[in-house]
């Protein structure tokens, strides 16, 4: 009795599968966009691009995560979405092999899959919508500090720990650039935080006693920013030492209204959502194939594709005149 | 003079090490950095006051970072909603103490070791907060930074407030007789019982104590910035024990002051300053430090043997 009740709900849910897919397929295609946690701010953000492509390209897309960053809710939903029969799922992995399993077997169901933000493993997905790589955080960080103290004298950096692998990678792209486009600056100190915006406070506040010439402080880990920005303003020096770095922007309104920050510097997470949805959309229709080299969005224009990444390009600079626009 | 060998040396030492930064890098003492580096470590100071009563008691508390963190961050959703500071300051130090009503009562109550007890709740809050706030920061109304004052009558209050709290509890440790009950209890609970006191009374309100002094440590720390990190205090418990052990406050219990923890609190915080103005890479300050520490607790261990000899 019980295994015919089985069938007869796996019965059931085929059809409804079906018939969901097949209305889907008469209509509009369904794009699925799966973040890590969908109350998180920088989602929504990225949230208010993928809305503009989904109207221009008159698609209907799904949004839905877990309520905080639940790996295991993640696969939940993407197992759902199989269910469901949507044609795309774009996800921003919480933990990459464990959403996998999920993913490979959505690919096998017949569902476009593609990564945006954080990556799965590579065979889980098509394309990996890439928001930065380290080389162009690197650049675009050393680029804006030149451009903020005209390419000369001496700068301090902040960062989260000596030894985190990233910080590192940032760490030597922006000394690589450094040596071969900006011989007039100086890099005088690096110091850790720890991540503590309390300790990058106490840290910017040595640096500028100790370094009077200082005239501009480079933050690479996100409490760093306001942490340096806090220091510089008790000690005066608005305006004298510029503070700018890798951030968001809700940390550093108040200290970019103020004129005490520069710049901050990350990706523009509405282009993100943006492109993952246009992206998502060409595979599904099989005008974004394995191998391609440039990928064209929409009203973004053209993005280059490195292997199976395609890269979101240049990082954004908030400063005081854009920064409003953002609220994460 | 024997009896305070340990805190003279740390003292000895500290000096060695400013006048060292008079020689070689007097921008060190340039007034304006100098107050703003001693107004960030005058949370830490009352923290570490609460560590050495709870070491000297022979307990210890590593939960004081999360604690001051969910203090921090309580505190500031508080201002943020528009709650006057004079009640905001005591809600702080009122759930400060109560998080360490909760350890008190399971280290005193139940009997259970400190360090397992401090460590369950230190992961606790912390990952409870995480979780809450997703490391999200809370901004702060402008009236809370510097309580509204000037940013150098802040600065002033705070250090003031901070050295004031160390002479009174330096001084009611050696004096009151809640202070001596304190060294007792370290030293021999069971004399202390036999004396007539109450040991796990005395250690319950020692664990009430350093999580009311968290509540207000992390009140210090708001005044000084418009923003809290939801991380911020992660950490400190190292640093205020550090600091205790250098200071020359026994880890075995009943022996050591807070003198001593203030002047160990002043060699460590100078650590990093100081290279920062002698332009050393920063990969050499956590070494010096661990050797600071690790010379302290030499020193100790030496005595010890030569006394028991």
């Amino acid at each position: 009795m019980k295994k015919i009740l089985l069938h007869l709900c796996t019965a059931g849910a085929v059809l409804l599968a079906s018939l969901v897919t097949a209305t889907a397929a008469d209509s509009k295609l369904v794009v699925a966009m799966l973040p890590k946690s969908k109350g998180n701010a920088y989602f929504i953000s990225c949230k208010v691009g993928a809305d503009k492509a989904a109207k221009e390209l008159g698609i209907q897309l799904l949004f839905d995560g877990p309520t905080d960053s639940n790996a295991a809710k993640q696969n939940e939903i993407v197992e759902n979405w199989i269910t469901l029969g949507v044609d795309v799922i774009a996800v921003a992995a919480e933990n990459k092999e464990g959403i996998s399993t999920a993913l490979r077997k959505a690919q096998k169901a017949g569902i476009k899959v593609l990564t945006f933000d954080a990556d799965a493993m590579t065979d889980a997905r098509s394309f990996f919508v890439n928001q930065a790589t380290p080389e162009g955080i690197g650049q675009g960080l050393m680029d804006e500090a030149a451009r903020l103290t005209n390419s000369e004298g001496e700068f301090a950096m902040i960062v989260a720990s000596l030894t985190a692998s990233n910080q590192r990678e940032w760490q030597q792209h922006i000394e690589a650039r450094l040596k071969e486009k900006y011989p007039k600056m100086k890099l005088v100190a690096v110091r850790p935080c720890d991540d503590l915006k309390d300790k990058a406070q106490s840290e910017a506040t040595a640096l500028l006693s100790a370094n009077p010439k200082l005239k501009l402080i480079m933050a690479i880990c996100s409490p760093g920013v306001p942490g340096a920005a806090e220091a510089v303003k008790q000690a005066g020096l608005t305006g004298k030492v510029k503070v700018m770095g890798l951030g968001l922007p809700n940390e550093n309104k108040r200290y970019v209204h103020a004129g005490v920050t520069d710049s901050i510097i990350l990706w523009n997470t509405g282009d993100l959502g943006y492109l993952a949805i246009y992206a998502g959309v060409a595979l599904a229709k099989d005008e974004l194939k394995q191998g391609a080299k440039t990928f064209k969005a929409g009203s973004l224009g053209t993005f280059t594709i490195a292997g199976d990444n395609i890269l979101l390009g240049k990082p954004f600079i908030f400063n005081k005149a854009n920064i409003d626009q953002f609220d994460f | 003079m024997k009896r305070s060998f340990r805190e003279l040396s740390v003292l000895g030492a500290l000096a060695a090490v400013l006048v060292g930064m008079a020689i070689f890098a007097p921008a060190f003492f340039s007034p304006q950095p100098l107050l703003s580096l001693l107004t960030r470590e005058a949370p830490t100071l009352v923290v570490a006051c609460g560590m050495a009563c709870v070491i000297i008691t022979r307990q210890i508390d590593i939960s004081v970072g999360s604690m001051f963190s969910v203090c921090s961050v309580c505190a500031g959703l508080l201002a943020a909603r528009g709650w006057p500071l004079l009640l905001v300051l005591p809600a702080s130090v009122a759930l400060g103490a109560l998080l360490g009503a909760v350890n008190g009562l399971l280290v005193a109550g139940l009997r259970l070791p400190s360090i397992v007890v401090t460590l369950a709740t230190m992961v606790t809050l912390r990952q409870g907060l995480n979780l809450v706030r997703q490391g999200e920061f809370v901004n702060l109304p402008d009236r809370i930074q510097w309580f509204g004052l000037s940013q150098m009558a802040g600065q002033l209050v705070l250090v003031g407030a901070s050295v004031a709290f160390l002479v009174a509890l330096a001084l009611a440790m050696r004096h009151v007789a809640g202070g001596r009950f304190v060294y007792a209890v370290g030293t021999d609970a069971e004399a202390a019982r036999l004396a007539g006191i109450r040991p796990q009374r005395v250690t319950f309100l020692v664990f009430v104590f350093i999580g009311a002094l968290t509540g207000l440590a992390a009140m210090m720390n708001l005044a000084q910035s418009p923003q809290v990190q939801p991380l911020s205090g992660a950490g400190l418990e190292l640093k205020v024990i550090a600091a205790v052990v250098v200071g020359g406050v026994a880890i075995s219990g009943g022996r050591g002051n807070l003198w001593g923890a203030f002047a160990g609190l002043l060699l460590l915080a100078c650590v990093s300053p100081a290279l920062i103005h002698l332009h050393i890479e920063a990969y050499w300050e956590k070494a010096i430090q661990g050797a600071i520490i690790l010379l302290a607790v030499v020193a100790d261990g030496l005595r010890t043997r030569k006394l028991n000899r």
